[in-house]
């Protein structure tokens, strides 16, 4: 004669993916039901993903199936309604929240004027390039300079719901404090609103399908940085540095700040390398070199001093589109395509 | 640094388990997961861990916090914490001695 204790021992034959212990030791199993010779396991709301309880069912029914008499096998994994529902959302630590969006890649550094919009901006660029869908967020609600860049002074749209589209220029989807300011207004904000504000580009945004979505933090380690490694579980953050001693020392404290939330640092970029002179095709380093690799991080690319690259910010057209056989903008690429390959490593 | 693998809220034993991906499990009762909270409200200035002693209380939800850390919201209204997995692993690691701890004050 069947009965639930017999089924709860076959249950813990059962062990969870990836780990060694059984779906009934951790609690997963909550009540069995036993109507006749049917069996119904009922599982308890958890942040195990759709995959692996359906991979869980298979397993439960395939074990529960060799045991005699047993009739029809079903696994309610659903969340049950009413009190017994609580807590609300449990969600796996590892699951992008912005619907739609693949990976969500952070730029940053510890000093500001390192250059840092301009290597998100061609960065997002040079992504597209390869042939995949990309948003770009700038973050830099104080100093906003991806409108100026990429070239359009567009408003965005709005959309139902108090939400707005992203400006498209390029291919590109685009969210900025800029569009939203006229050129003079200074923005005087305390954190609060700071945080408001990346929240609002986060979740008020019908970024659409994406497969990549770059963030241009501002400089340092404030409110917008910690907002954004809270709000999401970012894929990943690249840092951006000039090579001389000063502006290191500040970066040490953009790596620490991303260690320190979790967030895999994929590389560092040196800006500003080294200066290639028009005139004689010298290779002059002006801010030093290899400073970058002291940090340890691996260098993913050296980007040389050279005007085009400013005259493409300042004419709101970036290198990458402008001279695309550029040496620049072939680094750019090779950055772009470093950075699709270790963000395509799995968290953890 | 593991990470939790799976998070499994037990309603009726009034406790949270976690599984780690290195396949530890830890168990925290709702009463000590509270009134360990880490938030500046419930810590204050001092440098010493207070306790914070709560009555019978129910966890309502949870969210995560970035990559790093989980945020519960309890019945008594509090949500303010951000338990990073490091902490979570230090109240597990060191239950015997914080329970005693938290039961002394």
């Amino acid at each position: 004669m069947l009965n639930e204790h017999d089924i709860r021992t076959q249950l813990q034959q059962v062990s969870y993916p990836g780990s060694r212990h059984d779906i009934v030791t951790l609690g997963l199993v909550d009540t069995i039901t036993l109507e006749e010779n049917n069996v119904i396991v009922h599982f308890r709301p958890s942040s195990a993903t759709p995959d692996t309880l359906q991979r869980l069912t298979q397993k439960i029914t395939a074990t529960l199936s060799t045991m005699s008499g047993i009739g029809t096998v079903s696994v309610h994994t659903g969340r049950p309604s009413g009190p017994a529902a609580r807590p609300g959302p449990v969600t796996a630590p590892s699951k992008t929240p912005l619907p739609g969006v693949g990976k969500v890649i952070a730029v940053a550094s510890g000093k500001g004027g390192v250059g840092k919009s301009t290597v998100a901006v061609n960065l997002a660029v040079a992504i597209h390039t390869l042939g995949y869908r990309v948003g770009l967020l700038d973050a830099d609600v104080y100093g906003p300079s991806v409108p100026l860049m990429m070239g359009t002074e567009a408003v965005p749209r709005a959309a139902h719901d108090k939400k707005v589209f992203p400006v498209e220029k390029y291919g590109i989807n685009l969210i900025s404090m800029g569009f939203f300011l006229d050129d003079q207004s200074p923005v005087i904000w305390r954190g609060p609103v700071v945080m408001g504000i990346i929240r609002q580009f986060l979740r008020d945004v019908l970024w659409g399908e994406l497969d990549y979505l770059i963030v241009d933090l501002p400089p340092g380690t404030g409110d917008a940085s910690l907002t954004l490694a809270q709000e999401i579980p970012l894929n990943g953050g690249v840092v951006v540095s000039t090579p001389q001693d000063v502006a290191l020392l500040d970066v040490n404290r953009g790596i620490s700040m991303f260690r320190q939330v979790h967030v895999p640092i994929l590389g560092i970029v040196e800006n500003m390398s080294y200066y290639l002179c028009p005139q004689c095709g010298e290779r002059e380093e002006i801010f030093g070199h290899g400073g970058t690799a002291k940090t340890g991080l691996e260098v993913l690319g050296e980007i040389p001093l050279v005007e085009e690259v400013r005259t493409g910010g300042d004419a709101g057209k970036p290198i990458v589109l402008q001279h695309p056989e550029h040496p620049v903008s072939q680094a750019f690429r090779t950055l772009a395509t470093r950075i699709i390959q270790a963000s395509s490593i799995p968290l953890q | 640094m593991p990470i939790p693998a799976l998070i499994i809220p037990l309603m009726d034993e009034k406790a949270l388990r976690l599984l780690w991906d290195d396949d530890q499990i830890s168990t925290y009762p709702f009463p000590y997961l509270r009134g360990w909270c880490p938030c500046a409200g419930c810590q204050g200035h001092s440098g010493e861990r207070q306790f914070i002693r709560v009555e019978n209380p129910q966890l309502e939800a949870i969210s995560p916090v970035g990559n790093y850390a989980l945020n519960f919201r309890w019945s008594d209204g509090h949500d303010t914490g951000i338990y990073t997995f490091e902490f979570l692993r230090t109240l597990s690691d060191q239950f015997a001695e914080l329970n005693e701890n938290s039961a002394e004050r």
